[in-house]
């Protein structure tokens, strides 16, 4: 993801079409590349093959997206739209309840990554040490991440419900009804445990792409750690992890990026509540165009695109600031 | 002592198997018992076994119905996304003109892009051309939204099919077009399959612009006809837990053939 193909990489140029045959081919000794101004480009043929896609982007992409910020600007209604300037933004400053679904966003943007990345390489390097069966492992812990929100969140909602959830009974078989409690009906455990259930889904999805990442370090240099009579804390520390480092890190990008966009989990299991303590930006923005009847789209197109900036500016700052460390490191 | 770290190890490896996998084989023991089974008690095996409530779920709760457009609206989806994606793919990757690469960093880009900068006007817009609550409306947006994946992950593996193989193929007499169909795509097939299993499966699940797309019964996708189930038979955690395994199925056979494909895809974007 971090790496982007933005460079122009070395696309073969097209050939003159019909001026070789396969006699002046094998008669003249190749001549070197011509200039890449002189190459003819099919440009009908690339239009052609570029044209559905282009339109299905324009069309279901760019325009809306330009859309949104035009609505942005204007108080939306649904016969009509009025020019309003930043009104729409400035009354999202004072909005209370945008601020609090900014909090719960961030903090389980912030918290997610840790916990998936960290559980997850503890598991890959379990693996990694060749435990029997670790393909039947490898396969298993997979199996969330294919499972729609929708049926996760159901699941969900009876593990943690009050009186029969298997969270509960585990507890009072233990001794310790005290801690039984309706865990998403309390607004103070209600965002944890939701923050555990994405760290279900996505562990077993960051410990396949670290465990592939352990699969192709470079064996020499592991087994010149053991040489040097290194043991497993210290190859951890030293070898794989800056190793690894790369692979890392983009998993933490990519978690942060998947838990700034929530909103399936949230609407099947508690659909912001109680009190807005799990209410993230997607499900309020939904709430304030689809649910609220306001019947304006301009505010929460303001919302969405304030909210685009933030995920945006924090992508990019996140990238930067890895790259950064991984310069002044090596 | 070595045997005992390992047994140690295993032992933590399969609880948090037994954590991992745990609720779907609870789900897959409720959906073949009845709600008054389930109340005496949550945690009993399926004995005896009620198979008879999935063609209960199936004809009686609508899940016909859902099955049936989610089917029809991701299968289609698919199938248009492979040909407009590696067509896109094979373009990008193989042809050099202006544009090229900020065409393509103009589509790869939207994948960070949260749902909702373009949900509320995709809703104005299908509203508009009369596309709203219609399945047609839904394919067009769920084309739109895997478009930028699937051709990250074709342009990947086309850009390493070496050049000479299309000079020859010219040199045959190939038309461009031939060239695509005849020799990129087949050489290319084992990435095309990983974008269709892939968007396959992500479509499949899709859930947020299928509730803001679609509200008629007629029209709901899987996703939000389970949701439905639940709002209105919120006791009946049975024939929910049916309706749950109804959808899981069709997921659960794709993964079983093809699970390391299926992986490779679904890591394709992270590893690196």
């Amino acid at each position: 993801m971090s790496d982007s193909p933005t460079i122009l990489r070395d696309a073969p140029a097209i050939a003159p079409v019909g001026t070789a045959t396969r006699a002046d081919a094998t008669a003249v000794p190749r001549a070197p590349p011509p200039p890449d101004d002189g190459v003819p480009r099919p440009y009908g043929t690339i239009f052609a093959f570029l044209l559905p896609a282009l339109t299905l982007y324009a069309a279901f992409t760019a325009y809306p997206f330009f859309r949104t910020l035009w609505n942005s600007f204007h108080k939306v209604l649904p016969r009509r739209s009025e020019f309003v300037g930043l009104e729409n933004y400035a009354t999202l400053v004072n909005d209370e309840f945008f601020w609090r679904a900014v909090r719960n966003t961030l903090i389980w943007a912030s918290t997610s990554p840790l916990f998936e990345v960290t559980i997850a390489l503890l598991l890959a390097l379990a693996l990694y040490a060749k435990v029997p069966g670790a393909r039947f492992f490898r396969v298993a812990w997979f199996t969330p991440v294919l499972m729609s929100y929708v049926v996760v969140g159901i699941l969900f909602v009876w593990i943690y419900n009050y009186d029969w959830g298997p969270v509960n009974a585990a507890l009072r078989w233990l001794g310790l009804s005290d801690l039984a409690r309706a865990w998403l009906g309390n607004p103070n455990t209600a965002l944890p445990a939701l923050i555990a259930v994405t760290t279900w889904i996505w562990t077993g999805f960051n410990m396949v792409v670290l465990l592939a990442a352990l699969h192709s370090l470079p064996k020499e240099v592991i087994e010149a750690a053991e040489l040097d009579n290194c043991g497993w804390g210290q190859k951890l520390v030293f070898v794989i992890l800056p190793l690894v480092r790369p692979t890392l890190l983009n998993l933490v990008v990519l978690s942060f990026i998947g838990k700034m966009k929530i909103f399936d989990l949230v609407w099947i299991t508690t659909k912001g509540g109680p009190l807005w303590s799990t209410e993230t930006v997607s499900t309020y923005v939904y709430k304030r165009a689809f649910e609220w009847s306001t019947f304006d789209l301009g505010y929460p197109s303001a919302i969405a695109t304030a909210w685009f900036v933030i995920v945006l500016g924090a992508v990019l700052t996140l990238t930067y600031a890895f790259r950064l460390r991984e310069k002044l490191e090596y | 002592m070595e045997v005992l770290k390992r047994s140690a190890l295993l032992l933590g490896l399969s609880l948090y198997t037994a954590f991992a996998a745990g609720p779907f084989v609870w789900a897959a023991m409720m959906s073949l018992r009845t709600t008054t089974e389930i109340t005496r008690d949550h945690f009993a095996l399926p004995v005896p076994a009620h198979f008879e409530k999935f063609p209960l779920a199936w004809f009686n709760s609508n899940y016909n119905v859902y099955f049936t457009n989610s089917a029809m609206i991701v299968l289609s989806a698919v199938a248009i996304l492979t040909v407009v994606g590696a067509m896109a793919a094979h373009c990008f990757a193989r042809y050099r003109f202006r544009l090229n690469r900020v065409l393509y960093f103009l589509i790869f880009s939207t994948i960070i892009f949260p749902p909702q900068i373009t949900i509320i006007a995709l809703f104005q817009i299908l509203v508009q051309y009369g596309l709203y609550n219609t399945r047609l409306g839904l394919v067009a947006v769920y084309v739109a939204i895997q478009l930028p994946l699937t051709i990250y992950i074709l342009e990947t593996f086309f850009a390493r099919i070496p050049a000479d193989l299309f000079d020859a193929a010219r040199m045959d007499g190939y038309s461009e077009w031939e060239i695509f169909w005849r020799v990129s795509f087949p050489i290319a097939l084992p990435a095309v399959a990983t974008t269709v299993i892939l968007n396959f499966i992500l479509l499949w699940n899709e859930f947020l612009y299928a509730v803001v797309l679609i509200t008629d019964e007629a029209n709901r996708t899987l996703p939000l006809g389970i949701q439905r189930f639940m709002g209105d038979q919120l006791e009946d955690t049975g024939m929910i837990a049916t309706g749950l395994m109804i959808a899981i199925v069709p997921v659960i056979l794709v993964y079983a053939f093809f699970s390391e494909r299926l992986i490779q895809g679904m890591t394709a974007g992270a590893v690196k």
